[in-house]
């Protein structure tokens, strides 16, 4: 047994190292820890605690140039985060690195805990150790608990405001408590939700980290000292434990490479998806935040009570308090066994739990849609952040004033009546349609569909009074209807199909180009012709009787033609259906809008529906 | 015999000593504690906004058959150091029941998340996404036991100048079997 000297080792070291040595100690204790023995012998079970240690530096690391981009306010860290995944060079690559470095650490803590007991390296004198260890495990979920808010992204809000939430359950003191975590009196997170969690996350749950792995390094020598007495053959620690210890970090690395990496190195899908903006808006919640992977188990058990008090703050409680108690119930007659049994069925009951939910959400079709519908908005805040910048008040006053966001949410005040669907069915349907169903509103198909007539079923049918214009309306069999009917019962008896047909065509390009709508633009402009020809044949066809259309025809008896569709048309119809230049007294059951919706809001309704938004050049 | 007197009186001393370097230190620690603890405690102070009366809808822009529609609140929304004017800070459901309506907040009564509705074939149902839980249409919980530990929070309604539908915008202190208003 050769016993290495530090002495022989010092001198022969250069007067310069000698010189710090005996200032510092410190090369002096670099030789002792490299020569220490490693109690029980080398192993590659001994690797867990370095392994983390490891990938808490890799947080660390990534972390703090993170930090060097990040602002944590409601109007500024989605921003900042999005600076960060899509201006900043290689910023993708730190956040992605410290994404997944951040589940690698909890899974390595989880493992190494889980080794602990299976092993019985919990026992006295090691309890201490083992308690550490535990809380490592838990400093590691808390800080992907209080990470996740930070990007304050739809899912990182839904899921905080939920767990958050939950606090509200414990007795007496749950309504504080909420205030506490998000530093106001809610229900909503704000700013100061933002400012607490950053604060903890990086002043007090990092900072508590490095203070464990350390208190790790000096409780699990002073309990291996008696192991290391009575070994047989000693090998110190370098370099034979210390290279297994740098294979396993190197693989862990490795492994959250390939995942931060597994959406590729180039695009904006590269890295951790970054989803739309916070919205306190609890109208504009995100419905398919879950939460992390190792909380799964209590998510779904949680199913089976009323309230979180039970599953959410009692049962995980006793379970840490059990696991704490592990190394004293180890000194009764089977108790390390039973430690073993219950920890084991445990971990199974917590992977069948998490399988449920996986399963359940795999099928729920609502679940799937709306993560789908996320993805929609956080493609689309994007594509307006490129397109317009985004303004200080943050990215979400792009998506608040964007006709392609909040149509379809405005809509659904109009979809008690009107439908907005395709052919197929595409699209909002609504819940009794009875009123003009509005896809293509003022589109050439639109209008001239309005004016067909189709064969179905070997009938002769007319859309008009069908469901998709006015069948449920008031004027199902109104002087509109009859006007269709006749236009075509008269071309029949003259044999003038294809000249009606023709003319519905001209007129119905006439009509559509009064909306001006985008879609359109081009073609009308190259139509100029065909469009002159429709307006004489509004006029020769006897629209001009019933409807004013620019100087012929008068107001009062029918809807105006005149700029019919026009961002202007639409938005006054909608704001007073009832107006002279609309449906007047005869208006059905349509309600002003004008009195119950803003009018900024009516505007993008109109825009909404006459597909007028931004759309970035193909 | 003066060895032992000093050693007494040093016994004294260093005890005297000792207790005035802890104390010292303990007040010294405690003064920014103390006031940091104070600025922490600040969100315990403030209280939410009061409930108010907000016109959502009129009477006939509601479905006959009873289904619900979903309005957002729009107020001023006050966030931190922020007050901004006409932000969506909340959403209600509103039905009608013959002459009458039924009004809920969206916020379910468990954890906070949004509630949805869902049109079925019996009419529908509430349905919150987090926790499935469920509720009929009169905002009662469909599961025994179900995750929520009340029935959907119903809001106070007035019907003004005839068909004008006002609703009185609150929020409820989550997580409990009894319906409070937040403070």
């Amino acid at each position: 047994m050769t016993q290495p000297s530090s002495n022989t080792a010092l001198g022969a070291r250069s007067p310069l190292a000698r010189w710090l040595d005996q200032r510092t100690g410190l090369l002096t204790a670099l030789a002792d820890a490299a020569n220490r023995p490693v109690a029980g012998g080398v192993s590659w079970l001994k690797v867990w605690p370095a392994a983390i240690a490891f990938m808490f530096c890799v947080q660390a690391i990534t972390g703090f140039f993170l930090w060097v981009y990040y602002s944590p306010s409601a109007q500024t860290a989605w921003e900042s985060v999005y600076f960060i995944q899509h201006h900043v060079a290689g910023g993708w690559f730190i956040r992605a690195v410290h994404h997944y470095s951040a589940h690698c650490l909890v899974a390595l803590a989880l493992v190494y805990v889980l080794q602990t007991i299976l092993l019985g390296r919990y026992r006295q004198p090691r309890e201490l150790v083992f308690w550490v260890a535990i809380g490592i495990a838990l400093c590691a979920a808390a800080g992907m608990l209080t990470g996740d808010l930070l990007p304050w992204d739809a899912n990182g809000y839904s899921a905080t405001k939920t767990r958050t939430g939950f606090l509200t359950a414990v007795p007496l003191v749950g309504q504080h408590l909420l205030k506490l975590a998000i530093g106001g009196p809610g229900p909503a997170l704000g700013s100061h939700s933002l400012t607490r969690f950053f604060a903890l996350h990086v002043g007090v749950v990092a900072p508590a980290i490095l203070l464990l792995l350390l208190l790790h390094v000096v409780l699990s020598r002073r309990s291996e000292q008696a192991e290391i007495d009575t070994i047989w053959r000693p090998e110190p620690y370098w370099p034979k434990q210390a290279v297994r210890n740098a294979v396993v970090c190197a693989a862990a690395l490795v492994v959250v490479l390939m995942l931060a990496c597994s959406h590729g190195v180039s695009g904006p899908e590269r890295g951790v998806r970054l989803l739309s903006p916070a919205d306190a808006d609890p109208a504009s919640a995100y419905a398919a935040a879950r939460p992390e992977w190792f909380l799964l188990g209590v998510y779904e058990f949680s199913h089976w009570f009323s309230g979180a008090l039970i599953p959410i703050f009692i049962v995980p409680g006793l379970a840490v308090c059990y696991l704490l108690a592990m190394p004293w119930i180890a000194r009764l007659q089977f108790g390390h066994l039973f430690n073993v049994g219950l920890t084991g069925l445990s971990v199974l009951g917590v992977i069948v739990l998490s399988w449920i939910t996986l399963a359940k959400d795999a099928r729920d079709e609502q679940h799937q849609q709306a993560i789908a519908a996320e993805q929609q908005k956080a493609q689309r805040t994007r594509v307006l952040a490129e397109a317009l910048g985004i303004p200080t008040a943050g990215a979400l006053e792009l998506l608040r004033h964007d006709p392609k966001t909040q149509g379809p949410l405005l809509f659904a005040q109009c979809a008690s009546c009107h439908s907005h669907a395709t052919a197929e069915g595409a699209g909002i349907v609504a819940a009794q349609p009875t009123a003009p169903n509005l896809y293509g509103f003022a589109s050439r198909q639109w209008i001239r569909r309005l004016l067909d007539r189709e064969i179905a079923e070997g009938k002769k049918v007319f859309p008009v009074a069908g469901p998709d214009y006015f069948g449920g309306t008031a004027f199902a069999d109104g002087k509109m209807v009859q006007a269709v009917k006749d236009l075509w019962r008269e071309a029949e008896l003259d044999e003038e199909l294809d000249e009606l047909r023709a003319d519905l065509d001209r007129i119905a390009a006439a009509l559509s180009a009064e909306a001006d709508l985008p879609a359109q633009r081009k073609l009308d402009a190259q139509q100029s012709k065909l469009i002159a020809q429709g307006r004489t044949a509004i006029v020769d066809r006897g629209c001009t009787n019933c409807h004013k259309f620019h100087d012929r025809g008068a107001l009062g008896n029918a809807p105006d033609l005149t700029g019919y569709g026009s961002r202007r048309w639409t938005v006054e119809i909608i704001n007073n259906p009832a107006d002279g230049r609309f449906y007047g007294k005869r208006n059905d059951r349509m309600p002003a809008y004008a009195e119950t919706m803003r009018q900024n809001q009516v505007e993008m309704l109109a825009d909404w529906l006459r597909g007028d938004w931004y759309e970035p050049e193909q | 015999m003066s060895t032992i007197d000093r050693t007494g009186n040093d016994d004294r001393r260093s005890f005297l000593e000792k207790l005035v370097a802890v104390v010292l230190y303990a007040l010294g620690l405690c003064v920014p504690a103390i006031g940091g603890l104070i600025a922490f405690l600040n969100p315990l102070r403030q209280r939410s906004a009061a409930g108010e009366f907000f016109k959502v809808t009129t009477l006939d822009a509601l479905p006959a058959d009873g289904s619900p529609m979903k309005f957002s609140i729009v107020a001023d929304r006050v966030d931190a150091w922020n007050r901004t004017p006409n932000q969506p800070i909340g959403a209600v459901f509103v039905r009608r029941v013959a002459d009458k309506v039924e009004a809920f907040q969206v916020i379910c009564p468990h954890a906070g998340c949004t509630i949805n509705f869902e049109k079925t074939q019996s009419g529908g149902r509430f349905f919150c996404p987090c926790h499935r839980a469920s509720f009929d249409l009169s905002g009662r919980r469909l599961e025994d036991p179900s995750q929520s530990p009340r029935d959907m929070d119903s809001l106070d309604w007035e019907i003004r100048n005839g068909t004008e539908v006002w609703v009185k915008y609150e929020t409820f202190i989550m997580g409990s079997s009894h319906k409070k208003a937040q403070a």
